[in-house]
């Protein structure tokens, strides 16, 4: 019981913030007189004073230490921050059911980037700026935002980073304190943000527009406060945000390093970094190739398109260069697998991270040799240094369980009555945190046409992903309500 | 000195490029003996042509010589002075050789009876039977002649208890490398031996395997009233969790007592081999105790219950659901890849049910393909360990299966072999978008071939054609080689393109 107090303190303290961030919107609501700022002061207030309501009445709830609460913790901080993000859509009626702003909210906490908006420009600044705001916090996983900026909770940080990350990646914590790694990477977070902001600023964008683009580049989510995604944006514009993707998928912990001068450290990832950009250039190449000579684009044009969409789909950000739906077969496919594969551990992309794929195929490897030198020893290594075996059964059990929540949510949508192409291409974006799928919801189309269950699954899918998949599952399993 | 440099004379070229160096000879002198016997066994459909006139039978005997010749030859003269001693690391080779010249050579009698008119096309049939897979680029088998039916179902028969028990069987000179040529054609089969002697336990294995072939022909023939050529193809192709069906009308040769027989003996290989002959010598207490078998059963009846419930609630009547869903289930399970006449409506819940099946496959130890159920069982269990051990870090858990202990290394193995599993499909269908099919087709497509299921209705459901002959060739090469794949279960294949088997030292 004491456990549950002490995690409804600390929801409190998560509504605060997303409380305090609603308010910030009345910045463009005042500026631009888009006439939202009632409704916005209202949903920000209310959810300000629940969760001071919450802090308030149980500010004494003793700390606990118990794994199985920071799991019940982290799995129902995000539904809670979807719920109460769903206000300011549903108070200034930009959208009418509460299942299609659960999806938006939701899509934007866990930074996929799938929309029920097919046009976006009609939608007031207030709720734009909040659409990309919901991107930016989430995708950096706003319970580590709370942890860096209450360094006297308490509770055991480490166990809270391990269900909202998944454990696999020990080595992104580098400094003894939880804390201070969090903030090393917060502010990486926020001074690449602004930096980018400012590049595009510099090369002709409004400061509003940098804002809300820059937000959900850097967080790999990909809403896009323009119809036509970034189509329509000058050709600088669009490889500079491709560099604020690229950079999006490279682990946070390296990028820190990198600026603070201790290149000695950057051995620790250089595998990962590599595999990362080895599979980028490759699918990048063959893109181009493929707009090229396939699909008779210009080079210019297919430069431009290969270059940008690949990285967006690979950090699964989910901005579009073109309207990819009309593409060719293969390379619809391609952007499929490399949705899975994301971006490297410890960065904001979603999927399987290039790490994991990296230690999959390393590890066939290794059985290969075990199998035909069966006396030899050789180790799974990852930077030199050999990768212990419950780091490759947890990166086997992830994957096992990716592959089957797909298959299931695929099945599911299947079942609401969408067609086997577009069920595939909904389930994989929302859980790779991709966003557009294949058919209706790929490319400029939007997830509006599907059923409110296929919305609901689908929304449930992008957690999940989110949480790469166990810590939700974990909850759903007898074991973890029975007692002892 | 001068010793040493003569002993790297003798290696060349294998020592200057670093190779390993193999016995070549014994894989070509065991390889040669298995195309005389496979050139013995055209008599059978030589028979079958006489028998019925089907005109055939001239192209049967000159296809039995080329490839008896082709066998001497391996056999006689590539392989004199043989040295019978083979290391463990060779029988990777052996296996991928023999997979790969047997069915080459099963190419003849369809281009010489001028059945099938280019290489590539005899190539896809050949392996598709060969590796019990039942991929047809026929589109109407019914107008071939008999005998080459036969012929078509006797390499799945062939296929499907493996060629290298065949060479296992037949050359009691092996000596060491037998076991490890038994556990790469069955890496799912620890500790499967019907008899301490392996010899003798593949014997028992063929025994069993070719009565009951000759049973369900005999009830086919009298209780189904097939036409016996057609019992011959169906026995062939059921046994092996083949395919091959000796017409194109889904079955319409068959009476409802004729599809109860193939729908049972579908049922049935799928269980593994030693389970099988344990349940015909009367040996009942290692059955009830066998957690696969059970598993297998339970999912086999739960798919068939969950199938008609579908079926049902979109609109069919209920003989009709239970009839197609028992027939259907059995089929794609055991991946034998047979499919008759679908039910009026169908209904999406069925094609998600019949992808999860495609997926587990059989028994081990079994005909069928698949990622097996014996290693799913394994890798449910220890997930459910690993979740577990999330909430009690402490806590020492272990998968066990009747009542062994599976060590984490092999769960280790089993875990890479899905990765594969998954790696193969994603692959083989990429290659397939790129030949112009659509994307759930084309997974479907490859992960009905890698699971050596063949043509089934999914397939068909999801607006793709069963008829591969449509196919460009580099789909058909990549189908091939995906079914080669999955009958090797995977790594007997890349292993021997994998840089550790080649490198001296690694």
């Amino acid at each position: 019981m004491n456990g549950i107090k002490y995690i409804l303190r600390f929801i409190g303290i998560m509504l605060m913030v997303e409380g305090g961030v609603m308010l910030t919107c009345l910045i463009p609501a005042f500026h631009f007189h888009d006439g939202t700022w009632s409704q916005i002061t209202v949903s920000g207030l209310f959810t300000f004073c629940l969760g001071m309501l919450l802090e308030v009445s149980f500010h004494r709830a003793p700390r606990f230490a118990d794994k199985r609460m920071a799991y019940l913790l982290v799995g129902l901080m995000w539904c809670v921050l979807s719920l109460f993000g769903t206000l300011p859509y549903l108070t200034t009626g930009v959208v009418h059911s509460f299942a299609d702003a659960l999806f938006e909210s939701t899509s934007g906490i866990s930074s996929t980037g799938a929309s029920i908006f097919s046009a976006v420009e009609w939608i007031p600044s207030s709720v734009l700026l909040w659409r990309s705001m919901t991107q930016w916090f989430g995708g950096f996983g706003i319970v580590l935002l709370v942890l860096a900026l209450v360094p006297s909770l308490g509770i055991n940080k480490y166990t809270l980073y391990t269900a909202e990350a998944s454990g696999a990646d020990n080595t992104s914590k580098q400094t003894t304190s939880m804390a201070t790694t969090v903030g090393h990477t917060l502010g990486i977070y926020v001074l690449l943000t602004l930096l980018f902001i400012y590049l595009l600023w510099k090369n002709g964008m409004h400061v509003w527009d940098a804002v809300n683009i820059t937000f959900t580049a850097i967080s790999s989510g990909g809403f896009s406060i323009y119809n036509n995604s970034i189509e329509g944006l000058t050709l600088v514009q669009q490889y500079i945000l491709a560099g604020a993707m690229l950079l999006s998928g490279v682990n946070f912990a390296l990028m820190y390093n990198f600026v603070t001068f201790r290149w000695d450290r950057l051995r620790n990832k250089f595998d990962q970094l590599l595999c990362y950009l080895c599979i980028y250039l490759v699918a990048a190449i063959f893109v181009v190739l493929a707009l090229r000579f396939e699909m008779d684009y210009s080079w210019r044009e297919s430069l431009r398109c290969g270059i940008v969409q690949t990285i967006s789909v690979q950090t699964t950000t989910g901005l579009l260069a073109a309207d990819t739906s009309q593409w060719w077969v293969p390379i619809t496919f391609l952007f499929v697998a490399l949705s899975l594969c994301g971006g490297m551990a410890g960065s904001t992309t979603g999927g399987l991270k290039a790490m994991r794929v990296l230690i999959l195929s390393r590890n066939v490897r290794k059985i290969l040799r075990d199998r035909l030198h069966p006396r030899s020893v050789s180790p799974v290594r990852l930077n030199g240094h050999p990768v212990s075996d419950n780091i490759i059964t947890n990166v086997m059990v992830i994957f096992l369980i990716f592959v089957a929540v797909i298959f299931v949510g695929i099945m599911l949508l299947m079942l609401c009555g969408i067609n086997a192409t577009e069920s595939i291409g909904a389930a994989i974006a929302c859980v790779s945190g991709y966003g557009p799928g294949l058919g209706i919801s790929g490319g400029f189309g939007c997830y509006a046409g599907f059923t409110i269950m296929a919305k609901i699954i689908c929304t449930f899918l992008m957690l999940m992903g989110r949480l790469e998949c166990l810590t939700l599952l974990l909850l759903f399993m007898p074991s973890f309500w029975r007692k002892g | 000195m001068f010793k040493n440099n003569l002993h790297r004379i003798n290696e060349w070229p294998a020592e200057r490029l670093g190779l390993r160096k193999f016995n070549f000879k014994l894989i070509a002198r065991i390889t040669g003996t298995l195309l005389m016997y496979f050139a013995c066994s055209m008599v059978i459909p030589l028979l079958v042509s006489l028998y019925y006139k089907d005109g055939a039978q001239f192209s049967f005997i000159v296809s039995g010589m080329v490839i008896l010749l082709l066998g001497m030859l391996l056999r006689n003269i590539v392989g004199r002075n043989v040295r019978y001693d083979l290391k463990e690391i060779e029988s990777y080779w052996i296996t991928f050789i023999i997979w790969l010249v047997v069915p080459m050579c099963g190419t003849v009698p369809y281009l010489v009876t001028g059945a099938i008119g280019t290489v590539t096309d005899a190539v896809f049939e050949s392996f598709s039977g060969f590796t019990t897979t039942g991929s047809s680029i026929v589109a109407l088998p019914e107008e071939l002649p008999l005998s080459l039916l036969v012929y078509r179902s006797f390499t799945q028969w062939v296929g499907g208890i493996g060629l290298l028990l065949f060479v296992v069987a037949i050359l009691r000179k092996l000596g060491i490398g037998a076991g490890q040529l038994y556990e790469a054609e069955f890496s799912g089969a620890r500790h499967r031996k019907l008899h301490p002697h392996l010899s003798k336990s593949v014997t028992r294995m063929w025994t069993l395997y070719t009565l009951i072939t000759l049973a369900m022909v005999g009830l086919l023939y009298w209780v189904g009233e097939v036409r016996f050529g057609d019992a011959i193809c169906l026995a062939l192709s059921t046994v092996s969790t083949g395919g091959f069906a000796p017409d194109n009308g889904g079955m319409a040769m068959l009476t409802d007592g004729g599809l109860v027989i193939v729908t049972v003996f579908m049922m049935l290989s799928g269980i593994s081999l030693v389970r099988l002959y344990q349940l015909f010598t009367f040996r009942w207490t290692h059955l009830r105790h066998d957690q696969e078998l059970h598993c297998y059963l339970a999912i086999l009846f739960s798919a068939v219950a969950l199938c008609v419930v579908a079926f049902c609630s979109v609109g069919n009547g209920f003989k009709e659901s239970l009839q197609y869903s028992l027939f259907h289930v059995a089929s794609t399970m055991s991946s034998t890849g047979f499919y008759v006449a679908k039910p009026a409506h169908w209904s999406f819940f069925v094609s998600a049910i019949t992808f999860l099946l495609i997926l587990l496959g059989a028994s081990a130890g079994s005909t069928g393909g698949g990622i097996k159920i014996w290693r799913v069982i394994a890798v449910v269990k220890y997930m459910g360990n690993y979740f577990t051990n999330m909430l009690h870090p402490n806590a020492v858990t272990c998968v066990k299966i009747n009542g062994q202990v599976v060590e984490t290394d092999y769960i280790n193995k089993i875990f890479a072999f899905v990765f594969l599993y998954m790696a193969f499909i994603v692959g083989g269908a990429f290659v397939l978008t790129l030949c112009g099919c659509t994307i759930p087709n084309s997974i479907c497509m490859a992960a009905a071939n890698v699971s050596n299921l063949g043509p089934s209705p999914l397939i068909n459901n999801l607006g793709g054609s069963l008829d591969y002959a449509m196919l460009p060739n580099l789909a058909k090469w990549t189908l091939t080689v995906l079914m080669l794949a999955g009958r090797l279960e995977l790594f007997a294949l890349i292993a021997v393109f994998s840089p550790a088997y080649w490198k001296r030292r690694i």
